[in-house]
């Protein structure tokens, strides 16, 4: 699988230190190194899983001639497994991405995630881990008030107030997240229930607990069996959020809305 | 009974356009995807959490035992099995029902007030149960709408995130934990005869030395015996005791019983306090009186036993939760169909009743 990232370094600080051999970590650094585990753990088990690994590609937005040399040094200074760097402009950023077939677009800009996502490209937020974690599991958390629902229940939101281009857009994020979770479930099956490099979290923000039961039921049904599921039932989830620490998280489009956007990262 | 939040969203989506009202949408939204109409949960800082573990809500014996024989694996596919056979109630089962009473009339009294009680399932149960828990909790129409399945991890962070004001389990490593963070917690343990509870008034009753009080006395009874203490006790009548890890559960069903007093309905309100302690109340009574006061506290009932058993006067009181510290306490209230529960604190820890327990012992 494919997984494209940007973030990879906290690029905003290499011009206080332009002479640094090794840019400073940014957010997908945790990520990376999960994945690598990840890979190590599946290929341990069986030479035919090389079909089922990640394959990171770092996707460089706009970067100036020495910033892109910065990168590369800095990938093999850290020991970091990329097997392609791509280097684009920001408005080229979709056809890139739609170009090199890539499954998963991966970056700590909202903005970058839901547009990539509303063009239909599976994507999902990197998480900005409070400090580095333990990197023998990759935590990837879903967040369920979509993700129960079936296409006909989708149309019935228009009463509700959202327009046809936000249910278009639900719709989008819903068939990118599925084709995600297929694959982290067959990579998940690889290991059992105890031990297990990859951590799956389910959590409904708003939604009743029938929401997060078939949040639970629908993923199952696409091959995820999640470890941790939490329903919040309208409590705030900034303290549960800083107790998970995720590398990534999807939330497939709802809170891409003006004004609820805020309630993940507050 | 229809939820006035939503109406009142309903009401701003026609005036304005739902980009300015995401938020409203949002919400009302999912209110309205709610099976029946339910009140919504209040936020967790108004309210009282209380967060009960899986095994304390449904009876899940059975389960527990294929899990700890047979393993991780074998239980989730028995579960996931078994989904839709809801589970039977567990000992905190009463418990929650009564709180639910409260609730009720809180909302009867209060339409708008969100401090009430705040149900919440903390488990460190798999996912994948939780859909099995979810259809016993939708079975028995309970109101717990939040819930925490860690698949494995300690649910003690996860207490603090929530703001739980009580934590009830069956494992006392995790009470203990709990305790140590200073969240007020208590080890349950099934109840074969339970005593009929009363289903209009939730009845809590609290053991005094390191329960609601620390162990500062009970240090001195232990080492020094009764007349030490009684002399000490007598002294310091009027300085209060040090506070215990159940003092700000007492306080906050306090909270909500003044809720009531305002309304004049000191007589039929539904929750009732008992102090039941084996102090007596000549020598030793005052200053834990005297305490309870300086805190701004009271308890409804203060029975003092000087000693005598506790488990017959329980049975007459019927709590739906009784907490003490020491073993034999709740192993007595047990025996009389008590439901009891073990605060694991203090020096009552190492002795049974007043001899000192071997290491090995004092460690279970």
């Amino acid at each position: 699988m494919a997984v494209s990232c940007h973030g990879m370094f906290d690029l905003d600080s290499c011009n206080v230190q332009p002479d640094s051999c090794a840019l400073p970590k940014g957010a997908a650094f945790a990520f990376i190194k999960a994945v690598q585990t990840v890979n190590q753990r599946l290929l341990g088990l069986s030479e035919k899983n090389k079909t089922l690994l990640f394959e990171v590609v770092l996707l460089g937005k706009d970067c100036e001639e020495h910033i892109k040399l910065n990168i590369f040094d800095s990938a093999k200074h850290y020991g970091l497994e990329i097997d392609k760097f791509y280097f684009c402009s920001s408005d080229n950023l979709i056809g890139t991405l739609q170009a090199n077939h890539i499954n998963l677009f991966l970056s700590p800009d909202k903005d970058d995630v839901y547009s990539v996502l509303k063009a239909g490209v599976p994507a999902a937020l990197l998480y900005q881990q409070a400090e580095q974690q333990a990197i023998n599991r990759l935590k990837v958390l879903f967040s369920g008030d979509l993700i129960g629902l079936s296409a006909d229940s989708m149309v019935c939101l228009k009463d509700r107030g959202f327009t046809d281009v936000h249910i278009q857009n639900f719709k989008a994020a819903k068939e990118c997240l599925r084709e995600f979770v297929v694959r982290i479930g067959e990579m998940k099956r690889m290991f059992g229930h105890e031990g297990s490099p990859l951590h799956t979290s389910l959590m409904t923000v708003w939604g009743s607990r029938d929401v997060c039961a078939s949040a639970l039921k629908t993923l199952r049904g696409w091959g995820l069996d999640v470890d941790e599921a939490f329903c919040l039932a309208g409590a705030t989830c900034g303290p549960i959020l800083a107790l998970l620490q995720p590398h990534i998280v999807w939330d497939n489009g709802l809170h891409n809305l003006k004004g609820v956007a805020p309630l993940l990262s507050s | 009974m229809q939820d006035p939040n939503a109406e009142d969203a309903v009401g701003r989506l026609s005036h304005d356009s739902s980009e300015e009202n995401d938020w409203a949408a949002a919400k009302a939204f999912f209110d309205s995807l709610k099976t029946t109409t339910k009140p919504r949960p209040p936020k967790p800082k108004n309210a009282v959490t209380i967060a009960v573990s899986s095994r304390t809500l449904f009876n899940m014996v059975k389960e527990r035992k294929l899990y700890e024989e047979e393993g991780l694996e074998r239980y989730v596919s028995y579960q996931l099995e078994h989904e839709d056979q809801p589970f039977t109630p567990g000992v905190a089962f009463p418990f929650v029902k009564a709180l639910m009473v409260v609730n009720a009339r809180l909302r009867e009294l209060y339409p708008d007030s969100e401090e009430l009680f705040d149900i919440v399932l903390m488990t460190n149960n798999h996912a994948q149960v939780g859909v099995r828990l979810i259809n016993s909790i939708n079975h028995y129409g309970l109101s717990i709408e939040r819930f925490c399945m860690t698949g494995g991890e300690s649910p003690i962070g996860y207490l603090k995130a929530y703001m739980t004001n009580l934590y009830l389990s069956k494992d006392s490593q995790k009470v203990q934990q709990a305790i140590e963070e200073g969240i007020a917690a208590a080890t349950m343990f099934t109840c074969d005869n339970e005593n009929k509870l009363s289903d209009t008034q939730l009845r809590v009753a609290f053991d005094g030395d390191a329960v609601l009080f620390s162990d500062e006395s009970e240090i001195i009874v232990k080492k020094h015996g009764l007349d030490t203490f009684f002399q000490h006790e007598k002294e310091f009548e009027n300085k209060p005791l040090a506070q215990g890890p159940l003092k700000c559960f007492l306080e906050a069903l306090g909270k909500l019983q003044r809720k009531f007093y305002a309304k004049n309905l000191r007589i039929t309100c539904p929750i009732r306090t008992y102090l039941v302690t084996a102090r007596s109340a000549a020598s030793a009574g005052a200053r834990v009186l005297k305490t309870l006061r300086s805190w701004g506290l009271e308890v409804d009932e203060a029975l003092f036993l000087a000693g005598a058993p506790k488990g017959p006067l329980l049975q007459k009181i019927r709590p739906h939760i009784f907490f003490d510290d020491q073993m034999f306490h709740i192993e007595g209230a047990q025996e009389l169909g008590t439901i009891a529960a073990h605060v694991p604190y203090g020096i009552g820890q190492k002795y049974h009743k007043s001899k000192p327990l071997k290491p090995k012992e004092a460690e279970k």
